[in-house]
C-alpha cells in the first residue's frame, strides 16, 4: 500500500507533468487551430470560430507546396543516405582499428555539431558560389552531413564497440569472408542504433533552416524555407503559414511516434550483451 | 586432421612481448594441452594457429605447409573462444549451424540438422536449441560454443578454456566426454587451460607456458614427477609442492640436507640412491632447493622418532581431504603444506611433528631454479615412456 506521503508526491509529479505538457503542446495546438481559421478570425483568442479548409486549399492545391516537401524529402533523405554509406564504415574503423590520433579525429567529427550553423554558413556560401554547388541538391546534401554524420558515427561507433571482436574472429574461423561477416553478423547487431540515429538525423536535417536559407534559392526549396513565402512583405497570411507549418511538422511527428520506443532504447542502450 | 607446428613464433602487442620464440609440434590426433598462468600467452598461441593474430616472426605450419599468409576462413580450424563469442542475433541452433552454412563449408540442411542434434546431445542441451544466447547462463553459452566447434571436421580443434565456466559436476562429466570424443573423432586438439587437473587428465602431452615462452613439454607424468624447474613444479599440484632451501652436508657415504626450522636447524639424511649421490658428488653441490609434495610430508601430534617439531599455521578443508600448513620460519615466513584427513581437531599454533619421505624428493638449483635430479628418476622415466607408448 502506498502511504499518504507517497500518494501526495505522485499527484504532485503528475500535476507538474501535466502543466509541462500543456506548456509544450499549446503552441502546436494553437498552430493547428489557426490553420482552420479564416484570416479575419486569426487574431481572436477564443476557441470558438468558424472552421474552414480554405487555407489548406490555398496552400496544398494552389501553391508549389508539394514541390517544397519533395525537395525536403530529397535533401534530407539524401543526406541521411550518404551519412549511412559513409558513416557506418567510418564508425567501424573508429571502433575497431587503432591508428594515430584516432580519438582526435573522432572528436573532430563530433565537434562539427558544436559550431553554430550561422558561424560557418557565410564562408560556405562563398565557397559554394565558386564551386557551383549553390542552390543544388548535391550542395545541400553535402552540407547536411554536418548535421547528420557526427550523430550517426557516434551512435553506431558505440554499437560496434559493444560487439566483442571475438564474434568477428569466430565468424572468420567459421569460414566467412569479411564482407559476409559485416553484412550477416554485424549489421543486424548495429541495426537498432543505425535506425534510430538515422531517423533522428533525418528529423534534424528536415528541420534545418539556416543552411537552406543561405545556400539555396529557387531551384532547391526545402519546406522550412518555403514557409516564409507565406509571410509576404505587405501582408501576412497567418492561416496559410499555419497550414504550411503543420503539414511540414507531420513527417517528423509521425516518425517520432512510430519509433518512439526504439528511439530511446536505440540511443541509450548498448547493442548486445552476448 | 593435421599436424601443427610452430617454429620460433614471436608476437608483441605494443611493448608487451606476448610470444617470445615459441616452438612446438602437435602430432596428428594428439590431445595437446597448453597450460600456464594467466597472461602467459596461451590464447595468443591459439590465435596464431587460427590465423586471427599474425606472428611477427616464425612459421605456423599445418602438415609441413606454411600457413602464415592463409586467412582464418581457409585454415579450416574450429575454435572455442573463452568468452564464447556466440552470435547474439541467432538461436543456439543457428549458432551451431553457422559454420556449415558458410560458402566455404557448405553442407545441406539435413546433414546440418543431424550434426547439430548430435553435438547438442553430447553437450546435453537439446532443450536449448531454440533459445537466443542472451537467454542462456554462462555455462550453457560455453556448451553452445563447444557445440559450434564440434559440428565441424576441422584440421584442428582449438579450445580456449572451454570448461572454465561450467559447474563442477558438469565439468567433470564433460572432461571425460571430451577425452573420449577426441579419441573417437581422431582429431587433433589443442586445449588451453589454467586448471592443472584438467591439464593432467586430458593432455596426451602438456606444454607449460610462462611469459610467452615454452617452459617444458611432456606427458603429464613427466611434468608432474620431473618438472624442469621450480615454476613448473609449483604450477602442477594442489596444494603446492613445498620447496625448501637447504645445505648439503656429509660425503659420498651418506649425504644429508640441513635447513632451519623455527630457531633450530634440522638435518635429514638423504637415502642412498646411486643417481642422486652421483649428481651431488660430481657437481659438488653445497646448496639445493629441495621440493617435496604435500602427500610425502607425514605428521604427528605426538613427538616421534625421526620427526621434527614445529607449529600449526592453518588447517583447511579442500573437499575430501584437508591441508595443514605448518609454520617453519622464524624471521622469514615459510610454511610447509601437507595432506590430512578431514575432521581432525587441530588447534592453530599447537605443536606438530613432521617427517619427510625423503625418497620422493626433487632437487633444484637454488640459483637458476632448474631441475637437478630426483629420486627414482629411471623408474619415472620408464613409466612416462610407457604411457607415451600407450598413447601412440
Amino acid at each position: 500500500m502506498k502511504t499518504g506521503k507517497q500518494r501526495a508526491l505522485y499527484v504532485l509529479q503528475n500535476f507538474l507533468l501535466i502543466i509541462y505538457a500543456v506548456f509544450a503542446l499549446f503552441p502546436l495546438i494553437w498552430m493547428v487551430l489557426i490553420s482552420f481559421k479564416s484570416d479575419t478570425e486569426v487574431f481572436t483568442t477564443t476557441f470558438i470560430f468558424h472552421p474552414t479548409l480554405a487555407n489548406y486549399q490555398e496552400v496544398l492545391l494552389r501553391s508549389d507546396y508539394a514541390r517544397y516537401i519533395l525537395d525536403s524529402v530529397i535533401v534530407s533523405g539524401g543526406a541521411v543516405l550518404v551519412s549511412i554509406i559513409v558513416g557506418v564504415p567510418a564508425a567501424y574503423a573508429l571502433a575497431r582499428y587503432s591508428f594515430p590520433r584516432k580519438e582526435e579525429l573522432a572528436f573532430q567529427i563530433l565537434s562539427y555539431k558544436f559550431a553554430p550553423e550561422i558561424l560557418v554558413v557565410l564562408p560556405l556560401f562563398m565557397i559554394y558560389q565558386k564551386m557551383g554547388l549553390y542552390d543544388s541538391y548535391v550542395g545541400l546534401i553535402w552540407v547536411y552531413q554536418l548535421i547528420s554524420l557526427p550523430l550517426l558515427i557516434w551512435v553506431v561507433r558505440g554499437y560496434f564497440e559493444d560487439i566483442s571482436v571475438e564474434i568477428e574472429y569466430a565468424a572468420q574461423v567459421d569460414g566467412y569472408s569479411w564482407y559476409q561477416i559485416f553484412f550477416k553478423m554485424l549489421v543486424p547487431l548495429i541495426k537498432p542504433g543505425l535506425v534510430s540515429s538515422a531517423l533522428l538525423a533525418f528529423i534534424f536535417a528536415w528541420n534545418s533552416f539556416t543552411f537552406p536559407l543561405i545556400l539555396s534559392s529557387n531551384k532547391v526549396y526545402p519546406v522550412t524555407v518555403a514557409i516564409m513565402k507565406y509571410l509576404g512583405t505587405d501582408s501576412a497570411h497567418y492561416g496559410q503559414l499555419a497550414v504550411a507549418s503543420t503539414v511540414s511538422a507531420l513527417p517528423a511527428m509521425i516518425f517520432a511516434l512510430c519509433i518512439q520506443k526504439h528511439l530511446v532504447r536505440g540511443l541509450s542502450f548498448g547493442a548486445v550483451k552476448g | 586432421m593435421a599436424r601443427i607446428q610452430l617454429e620460433n613464433v614471436k608476437k608483441s602487442f605494443g611493448k608487451v612481448q606476448a610470444l617470445d620464440g615459441v616452438t612446438l609440434e602437435v602430432k596428428d590426433k594428439e590431445f595437446y594441452v597448453l597450460f600456464g598462468p594467466a597472461g602467459a600467452g596461451k590464447t595468443t598461441i591459439l590465435n596464431c594457429i587460427a590465423g586471427i593474430v599474425m606472428p611477427e616472426e616464425g612459421m605456423v605450419k599445418f602438415d609441413d605447409e606454411v600457413m602464415n599468409l592463409v586467412d582464418p576462413a581457409h585454415r579450416n580450424v574450429a575454435m572455442v573462444f573463452e568468452n564464447y563469442a556466440l552470435y547474439p542475433q541467432m538461436t543456439v541452433y543457428d549458432n551451431m549451424a553457422s559454420a556449415l552454412r558458410s560458402k566455404l563449408y557448405k553442407t545441406d540442411e539435413d546433414k546440418i540438422k543431424e550434426k547439430v542434434l548430435w553435438a547438442a546431445k553430447i553437450m546435453k542441451m537439446e532443450n536449448l536449441l531454440e533459445r537466443l544466447p542472451s537467454q542462456l547462463s554462462n555455462g550453457q553459452k560455453q556448451r553452445v560454443a563447444m557445440g559450434r566447434a564440434l559440428v565441424r571436421t576441422p584440421n584442428v580443434f582449438l579450445m580456449d578454456e572451454p570448461l572454465a565456466h561450467l559447474d563442477a559436476k558438469l565439468r567433470n562429466s564433460m572432461r571425460t566426454e571430451l577425452k573420449e570424443m577426441q579419441a573417437n573423432l581422431g582429431s587433433t586438439c589443442i586445449y588451453v587451460t589454467h586448471d592443472f587437473m584438467e591439464a593432467m587428465a586430458l593432455g596426451d602431452r602438456i606444454a607449460i607456458i610462462n611469459e610467452g615462452k615454452i617452459v617444458q613439454i611432456g606427458t603429464s607424468d613427466e611434468i608432474y614427477y620431473m618438472p624442469c624447474n621450480e615454476f613448473t613444479a609449483q604450477l602442477m599440484g594442489d596444494p603446492q609442492i613445498n620447496i625448501i632451501n637447504a645445505e648439503i652436508l656429509g660425503d659420498k657415504d651418506g649425504y644429508s640436507v640441513s635447513f632451519p626450522v623455527k630457531r633450530e636447524t634440522v638435518t635429514l639424511p638423504l637415502p642412498k640412491d646411486d643417481r642422486v649421490y652421483d649428481v651431488i658428488r660430481v657437481d659438488g653441490l653445497k646448496q639445493v632447493d629441495f621440493g617435496i609434495r604435500p602427500q610425502n610430508v607425514k605428521y604427528s601430534f605426538e613427538p616421534k622418532e625421526g620427526y621434527f617439531k614445529t607449529t600449526v599455521y592453518s588447517y583447511e578443508s579442500i573437499g575430501n581431504k584437508s591441508v595443514i600448513s605448518a609454520e617453519c620460519g622464524d624471521f622469514l615466513h615459510y610454511q610447509l603444506r601437507m595432506i590430512a584427513p578431514n575432521g581432525l581437531n587441530v588447534e592453530i599454533d599447537s605443536d606438530i611433528y613432521l617427517r619427510f619421505e625423503m625418497d620422493h624428493v626433487i632437487l633444484f638449483d637454488p640459483e637458476t631454479k632448474e631441475y637437478i635430479v630426483r629420486y627414482d628418476e629411471a623408474g619415472i622415466q620408464a613409466l612416462s615412456d610407457q604411457t607415451a607408448a600407450a598413447n601412440a
